[in-house]
C-alpha cells in the first residue's frame, strides 16, 4: 500500500514537471473522480497556468475557448496549410494575428523569415497589401531570406529572445528532419523568455511531431461581399475568411472555425452564418490603416452579430 | 629568339607559357602580404611594389633592418627580390634596381643618381632612346643640362621623371586598398592556429582599439580583420555595424559569427600577425534614458541582432521594405538593408488592393475562358492545377510608366482579384487586349491574397 502511494507520488511529480514545462492548463491533468483526492489539489497547484495576460484574445470566442483562453504569447505557434497554394491564407492568419499582437508590444517591428524556397514558391511578402490589409507599417516590417534551413533557424531563435521585436514568422516549405521535436522545442524556450510569439509557418507540410503548444490548420474560406451604402455588392470579394482548425491545443479539443478579418476593426469575427448571409462590411473605397476611419466605425455597428 | 631557335640549341628545354594573370595575382598576394609593414602599399607595373613607410620604420628596428627583413622573408618564400629605400619613390625605384639595399639618406639623391645610367628614371622608351642617340647615357649628363631644350626635345616626361627622382616634384603612392582610420595589430611569436585563439586575439585587439577610439570619441561603423598566415597568405573578414561601437564584447559577438560562417579558416601552418582596423568610424553620440523608462536598451538590442546576422549571412541579408512611387506592382516596394541610410520620407503608398504576397515573377497561366474583351477568366491553369473562378473584382489596369523612358513597347496589364471555388484568393493579369494584336494576350498569376 505504501509502496504504491509512493508510486504514485512519484507519477505525479512528473506530471507536474511536465505541466510545468509545456505550460499545460490544470484542468488537462485533473484526476479521474474515483481517484480525486488530495493528489489533485497537489496538481492545481503545480500546473502553474499561464495567467490570462500572457493570452491573446483573437476575437473569436470558440477559438479561445479551444486555445484554452486565447493564443499564448510567448509560445511557439505553429500554423500550417495543407497545400502551397495555401500560402496566402497561411501568411494572412498570421499577419492577423500579429496585427493583434503588435497592440500588446507598442507595434514593435515583425521579422519575417523566409527559409530555403519559401519566399520563391509562395510569393515574397508585398509590403502593400499587408499594410492595406493589416496595418502594419513598411517601417515595422523586416524580412530575411535564407538559403538554409539550419540559417534560417539560427536567425529566428535569435529573434525570439529579443524583446525589442513584437512577433517573429518562421517559414518553412516542405517536411523537415531538422525541424524535428528538439529544434521545436528550443524555439519555444526561447519565446518563453522575452514572452513574445514566434509563429511557425510550414507549407505544405504533414504535421510533424512538435513542441509547440499550439498547432493550427489554416485554409482559406470563401470571403463575405463588400458592404457599401446601398447594401451589399453581389459578386463582389470582402474581407478575407479563413478556416481554423486546433490540430493540437492545450485542451485537445479538435474544432473548426470560419474567422472573417476585419481590416477596419482590425479584429477577428467569427462566421456562424453561411457566407451568403454573412454581414461583415469590407473596405469598399479605402482601407483605413489605423482603425480610425470614421465612415468605416458607422458600418460596424450594424454588422456585429458574434454572440 | 623565336622559340624552334631555342629548341634547337636545347632541346631538353622546357616550354611554359607566359601568364599574365597569375603573373599579377601573384604580385597581389604579395601586396597583400606587405601589409604587414604598412598599410600604403601599391602595385607598380608588372613586377614592383611600392610601400610608403613613413612613420612605420621604427616599429621593425629603423629603416636598415626593415628592408633586411623584408628581403630575408622574401627569400625565404623564395621569391629573388631587390628593395631600396629612399625619401623619393623615384630614388627608392632606382635604388631597388641599381644598388645595394641600403637606405638612401634624404639629400643625397641627386649625387646617388649622378653615375647611374638612363634606365634608372623610369623613362618613356622613345625618350631613352633619343637621349642614348645623342650620348647621353648617364642621369648626370642630363641632370645639370638647360631644361627647356630637353623639354623641347625629348618631351616633358624627362624632366618629370627626374624632378620626382630628385623630390622637386611631390609623388604620391596611391594605395590599393583603403587605408584604416585606426588599427591595431600583434605580432605573434608562436603561429596561431585554432579559431578559439584568433577569437581572444580579436577580443584583446578590440580592447586596446577601444582605448584609441574613446579618445576620439567614435565607435567603428565597419571593422576589418586581417590575418596573416605563415606562408604569406593574408585572410581579411569584415563587419559592418548599424551603430557605432567600441565594446570589446560586442566586436567578438559580430566576428564570432563571421568566423561561424565562414566555417574552416583555413589556418594551415597558423597564423602570425593579426590585425584588426577600423575601416569607417562615426561619433558616437551619449545617450540619455528617457521618462518613459527605455534607455534605447531594445534598439540597441535589434541593431545588435541585425549586425550578427549580417556578419553571418551577408550585408543584405536583413531588408527593410521600403516604398517607391511606382505603378507597376514590383517596383512599388524596394528591399533596403537593415540600418542603410534613410534618406527623407518614403512615400507612403496608396491604399489599394494589393496581395500579402508577390511572386518573384509572375507565372504564365493558362487561361481557356475569359469574358471578352475586358472580363476575368472562368478558370485558369496555374502549375498544372485547374482553378474554378467563383468570383472576380476589376479590371485594374496599369499601364507602363511611359514618361520613365524606354520599354513603352510594353503592353499595359489588366489586374483581376480572383476568388476561386475553395475560396482562395488571386490576383491574375491579362497583357495586352483583345484584338489590340493579332497574337491572344497573355495571363500571368503574380500574387496572393490573404
Amino acid at each position: 500500500m505504501a509502496t504504491a502511494a509512493v508510486a504514485r507520488e512519484a507519477v505525479f511529480a512528473l506530471r507536474r514537471e511536465i505541466a510545468r514545462i509545456e505550460g499545460t492548463l490544470p484542468e488537462r491533468l485533473e484526476l479521474p473522480a474515483r481517484e480525486s483526492g488530495q493528489e489533485g489539489l497537489v496538481l492545481r497547484r503545480g500546473g502553474a497556468p499561464e495567467r490570462a495576460a500572457g493570452l491573446l484574445r483573437t476575437g473569436s470566442a470558440g477559438l479561445d475557448t479551444a486555445l484554452g483562453g486565447g493564443l499564448p504569447l510567448a509560445s511557439l505557434v505553429e500554423i500550417h496549410g495543407r497545400q502551397s497554394r495555401d500560402a496566402g491564407a497561411v501568411a494572412g492568419f498570421t499577419l492577423a494575428l500579429a496585427a493583434l499582437a503588435r497592440k500588446r508590444t507598442a507595434n514593435a517591428p515583425l521579422l519575417w523569415v523566409g527559409a530555403g524556397e519559401a519566399f520563391s514558391e509562395a510569393g515574397a511578402p508585398y509590403m502593400p497589401g499587408i499594410l492595406n490589409r493589416f496595418g502594419i507599417e513598411p517601417e515595422a516590417m523586416m524580412f530575411t531570406r535564407t538559403r538554409r534551413l539550419e540559417d534560417a533557424l539560427w536567425v529566428a531563435e535569435e529573434a525570439a529572445s529579443l524583446t525589442a521585436l513584437s512577433v517573429v514568422l518562421l517559414e518553412v516549405r516542405g517536411p523537415s528532419r531538422r525541424l524535428d521535436l528538439t529544434a521545436t522545442r528550443r524555439l519555444h524556450h526561447r519565446t518563453q523568455a522575452a514572452r513574445r510569439p514566434l509563429f511557425l509557418l510550414r507549407q505544405a507540410g504533414l504535421p510533424e511531431p512538435t513542441a509547440a503548444p499550439v498547432r493550427l490548420v489554416v485554409s482559406a474560406a470563401a470571403s463575405g461581399e463588400r458592404e457599401t451604402l446601398a447594401g451589399r455588392l453581389a459578386g463582389s470579394i470582402g474581407p478575407p475568411a479563413f478556416r481554423v482548425e486546433t490540430s493540437r491545443s492545450r485542451t485537445g479539443i479538435p474544432a473548426t472555425f470560419m474567422l472573417e478579418w476585419n481590416a477596419d476593426e482590425r479584429a477577428f469575427h467569427e462566421r456562424h452564418t453561411l457566407p451568403d448571409e454573412a454581414q461583415d462590411h469590407g473596405a469598399v473605397v479605402s482601407v483605413s490603416a489605423d482603425g480610425a476611419h470614421p465612415a468605416g466605425q458607422a458600418g460596424t455597428v450594424l454588422a456585429r452579430g458574434v454572440a | 629568339m623565336g622559340l624552334a631557335d631555342a629548341r634547337a640549341m636545347h632541346p631538353e628545354i622546357e616550354v611554359v607559357e607566359a601568364d599574365d594573370a597569375a603573373d599579377r595575382q601573384l604580385l597581389e598576394s604579395l601586396a597583400d602580404w606587405c601589409d604587414r609593414y604598412t598599410p600604403l602599399v601599391a602595385l607598380d607595373g608588372a613586377d614592383g611594389l611600392f610601400l610608403d613607410i613613413a612613420g612605420c620604420a621604427h616599429l621593425f628596428g629603423g629603416e636598415q633592418a626593415m628592408l633586411e627583413d623584408a628581403l630575408k622573408r622574401l627569400s625565404q618564400q623564395g621569391f629573388r627580390a631587390r628593395a631600396g629605400l629612399a625619401s623619393t619613390p623615384g630614388m627608392a625605384w632606382a635604388a631597388a634596381r641599381f644598388l645595394d639595399p641600403v637606405p638612401v639618406a634624404p639629400g643625397e639623391e641627386r649625387a646617388t643618381l649622378m653615375p647611374l645610367p638612363l634606365a634608372a628614371l623610369r623613362l618613356e622608351p622613345a625618350a631613352r632612346a633619343g637621349l642614348e642617340s645623342v650620348g647621353l647615357r648617364t642621369v648626370g649628363a642630363i641632370v645639370d643640362a638647360p631644361r627647356a631644350p630637353l623639354a623641347r626635345r625629348f618631351g616633358a616626361g624627362v624632366i618629370l621623371r627626374l624632378d620626382q627622382a630628385l623630390g622637386e616634384v611631390e609623388e604620391a603612392v596611391s594605395p590599393r586598398l583603403p587605408v584604416a582610420a585606426l588599427s591595431v595589430e600583434r605580432h605573434l611569436p608562436e603561429p596561431v592556429v585554432r579559431s578559439e585563439d584568433v577569437e581572444r586575439l580579436v577580443f584583446l585587439l578590440a580592447g586596446t582599439l577601444k582605448e584609441d577610439m574613446e579618445r576620439r570619441g567614435e565607435g567603428a561603423r565597419f571593422l576589418q580583420l586581417s590575418l596573416f598566415r605563415v606562408d604569406g597568405a593574408v585572410r581579411r573578414l569584415g563587419v559592418g555595424a548599424s551603430r557605432p561601437l567600441r565594446e570589446p564584447a560586442l566586436v567578438l559577438k559580430l566576428f564570432r559569427e563571421r568566423l561561424s560562417a565562414i566555417g574552416e579558416l583555413e589556418a594551415d601552418c597558423g597564423f602570425e600577425l593579426v590585425r584588426l582596423s577600423a575601416l569607417e568610424t562615426a561619433r558616437i553620440a551619449p545617450e540619455q534614458a528617457n521618462l518613459a523608462g527605455g534607455n534605447g536598451a531594445d534598439e540597441t538590442d535589434l541593431a545588435m541582432f541585425a549586425d550578427r546576422v549580417r556578419a553571418r549571412l551577408g550585408e543584405g541579408a536583413l531588408a527593410i521594405p521600403r516604398p517607391v512611387e511606382s505603378h507597376i506592382p514590383e517596383r512599388a516596394v524596394a528591399l533596403m538593408p537593415y540600418g542603410g541610410l534613410a534618406t527623407g520620407a518614403a512615400p507612403r503608398p496608396v491604399p489599394r488592393e494589393r496581395p500579402i504576397r508577390l511572386l518573384p515573377q509572375a507565372e504564365p497561366i493558362d487561361v481557356f475562358m475569359a469574358e471578352v474583351p475586358e472580363g476575368p477568366p472562368r478558370q485558369f491553369r496555374w502549375r498544372r492545377v485547374l482553378y474554378r473562378v467563383a468570383r472576380a473584382e476589376g479590371p485594374e489596369r496599369i499601364a507602363p510608366e511611359w514618361w520613365l523612358g524606354g520599354r513603352q513597347e510594353e503592353p499595359t496589364r489588366d489586374y483581376f482579384r480572383i476568388e476561386d471555388e475553395e475560396g482562395r484568393r488571386y490576383w491574375l493579369y491579362r497583357q495586352g487586349l483583345y484584338d489590340a494584336t493579332a497574337d491572344m494576350p497573355r495571363w500571368y498569376l503574380h500574387g496572393l491574397f490573404a
